[in-house]
């Protein structure tokens, strides 16, 4: 970050990681766990959709990958679930390379779109194998912790991965590998003009996305020890991942967080009164955000911090 | 005295245009070449021949010795070549600063020197002030030039100019040309420029190519070229030679 001082991450860090130990709801503690494995699904979807400016809406693919191998690899040949994480992370890689490589051939709204395919493929194809995933009845996903203290102990769980998410975000913001994916995004001619690779940058920018999703995944399909093909790989994950970032503010180390404790929040709320009008909200925040704050939740607060502005929409240049 | 650039019977055809016809060419180190012609000639394509954006169909291009035909645009940069666009290419959401450290950082992997060595470059192009606004501020003569530092900053020992200087006035012309002629301060040798105001070609050009339609139809010193009949009927008009300038 360029001009925010250290210490407000620092407190917010702490505040948050020890939230469990003097908040003792169980809905407020679930809440904040959702808020923030969404806010880790929206920092790696930034490192594709904000930095390189590559809209994705197929994130959920690896969401699913790192759901459904945590799962299957325990249930099927008795790894301990810690060990189905890793391997979910890893086959995530394999995937965002071979996605990656057909995929980032195509521009603009064209990969936007094929990216939906290639999540729906795994998804049909989940949904239809039910000898190895449980076909659409899904299964049980195994926990990744014993009780008693459940809720504190995903919570303690995801606040590493928020932290190395983030830390990753702060590495990519400021460096030089951060500066090529930008040139992709503004304009990617001038970037193989300044010496950058566009198909292997973004390629590189895909991977560790979607590792840190993939992590995500198995995170949330393990709290509520459910993978399932309309859940772990529903294309609203997509959706959320992208609105998120945006929502917050694209290509910024904060805005994803913002965007998930806004998006979370307010979807929780709608949904409680009326159900199902959390996907009105979404689209109602999306169009808001376009129009007002083109630059996110966070162009409210760079105003007051004297941030540098980074990011525009991401959408209003494909 | 070495070659730096050598082009030789290169064609491309778009279609059923052909766009450059077995041109050859070839620029020295140190020297000042530009290639002129009217538009639709094929220059900005040579350029983009050069800097791998258009694959040849035919014919060989070399730079520093080394072939160079076919390579990928981000291979031409590696090498040392840069390149401004004739419609200027800024990346509107950094800063001015940041632009020319994209170029910068491919020698300089740290942030702090990509960005030191930024400053030097935006120091020589008169930038300096400016280094952070957003790219999207600046107008037309000064995007002109951060273009061109782009290019300096990717530490480019063959700067291929594209219509710099179209578009600016008769003093920030005379500005850049006094520039160009001071690039050898960067290590830069070398200047092919597409450029229509044949005033400056006069001025800064060693040597002058003349392309009409895809083909190489003169080649030689400015004073001389410009009396060619092949290149007074397609290009310059007569009123050129009677002496008047553009």
């Amino acid at each position: 970050m360029s001009r925010l001082p250290w210490w407000p991450t620092v407190v917010f860090f702490v505040a948050l990681t020890s939230m469990p130990l003097w908040m003792h709801d169980g809905y407020i503690l679930q809440l904040v766990f959702r808020v923030v494995v969404f806010a880790v699904l929206g920092i790696a979807w930034n490192f594709v959709g904000g930095y390189a400016g590559q809209l994705s809406l197929g994130h959920v693919a690896y969401f699913g990958i790192g759901a459904y191998a945590m799962t299957l690899s325990t249930e099927r040949i008795g790894w301990n679930p810690w060990l189905g994480v890793v391997l979910g992370a890893v086959l995530a890689a394999v995937a965002a390379l071979l996605i990656g490589s057909i995929t980032f051939r195509l521009r603009g709204p064209y990969f936007a779109l094929s990216t939906i395919a290639t999540a729906e493929i795994i998804r049909v194809l989940v949904q239809n194998q039910d000898t190895l995933t449980h076909g659409a009845v899904g299964t049980n996903a195994p926990l990744l912790f014993q009780a008693p203290d459940l809720d504190a102990k995903f919570f303690f769980g995801a606040m590493p991965l928020l932290g190395g998410a983030f830390a990753l975000a702060t590495w990519i913001h400021t460096s030089r590998f951060g500066y090529r994916l930008r040139a992709i995004r503004e304009n990617e001619a001038t970037a193989m003009a300044v010496g950058v690779n566009p198909a292997v940058d973004k390629l590189l920018a895909l991977i560790p996305s979607a590792m840190v999703t993939a992590l995500a995944g198995s995170m949330y399909a393990s709290y509520f020890s459910f993978v399932g093909p309309d859940t772990v790989l529903n294309i609203e994950i997509s959706v959320q991942a992208a609105l998120i970032a945006m929502l917050g503010g694209a290509a910024t180390v904060w805005g994803p967080i913002l965007g998930s404790i806004v998006l979370t929040l307010t979807a929780e709320i709608f949904k409680n009164y009326f159900e199902h009008t959390h996907l009105v909200v979404y689209g109602l925040l999306l169009v808001v955000v376009v129009v007002f704050l083109p630059g996110g939740v966070i162009s409210l607060f760079q105003r007051r911090w004297r941030f540098r502005r980074q990011a525009g929409p991401v959408g209003a240049r494909q | 005295m070495a070659r730096i650039l050598e082009f030789e019977k290169v064609s491309k055809r778009f279609g059923g245009l052909l766009a450059t016809n077995e041109v050859s060419f070839h620029v020295d180190e140190g020297e000042i070449v530009f290639l002129i012609g009217p538009n639709g000639a094929g220059k900005t394509t040579v350029f983009n021949l050069i800097t791998g954006y258009v694959k040849p169909d035919a014919g060989t291009i070399r730079f520093a010795g080394q072939d160079i035909t076919g390579k990928e645009p981000y291979q031409a940069t590696r090498l040392g070549i840069g390149r401004t666009f004739q419609v200027v290419q800024p990346l509107p959401a950094l800063t001015v600063r940041e632009n020319v450290m994209l170029g910068t950082f491919l020698h300089h992997r740290r942030r702090a020197d990509a960005a030191a060595r930024a400053d030097q470059v935006l120091e020589f192009m008169g930038l300096r002030a400016r280094a952070d606004q957003l790219a999207s501020g600046l107008p037309l003569a000064q995007r002109k030039l951060l273009e061109v530092a782009r290019a300096i900053g990717t530490g480019a020992r063959l700067l291929l100019l594209d219509e710099v200087m179209a578009g600016l006035n008769p003093r920030e012309a005379e500005e850049v040309v006094a520039l160009i002629q001071r690039l050898p301060e960067f290590g830069i040798t070398s200047v092919g420029g597409v450029e229509h105001i044949m005033r400056i070609v006069m001025s800064l050009a060693s040597r002058v190519v003349v392309l009409d339609q895809g083909r190489k139809i003169a080649e030689g010193p400015p004073a001389e070229v410009v009396r060619d009949s092949k290149v007074v009927e397609a290009y310059l008009g007569t009123r050129f030679v009677a002496g008047g300038a553009r």
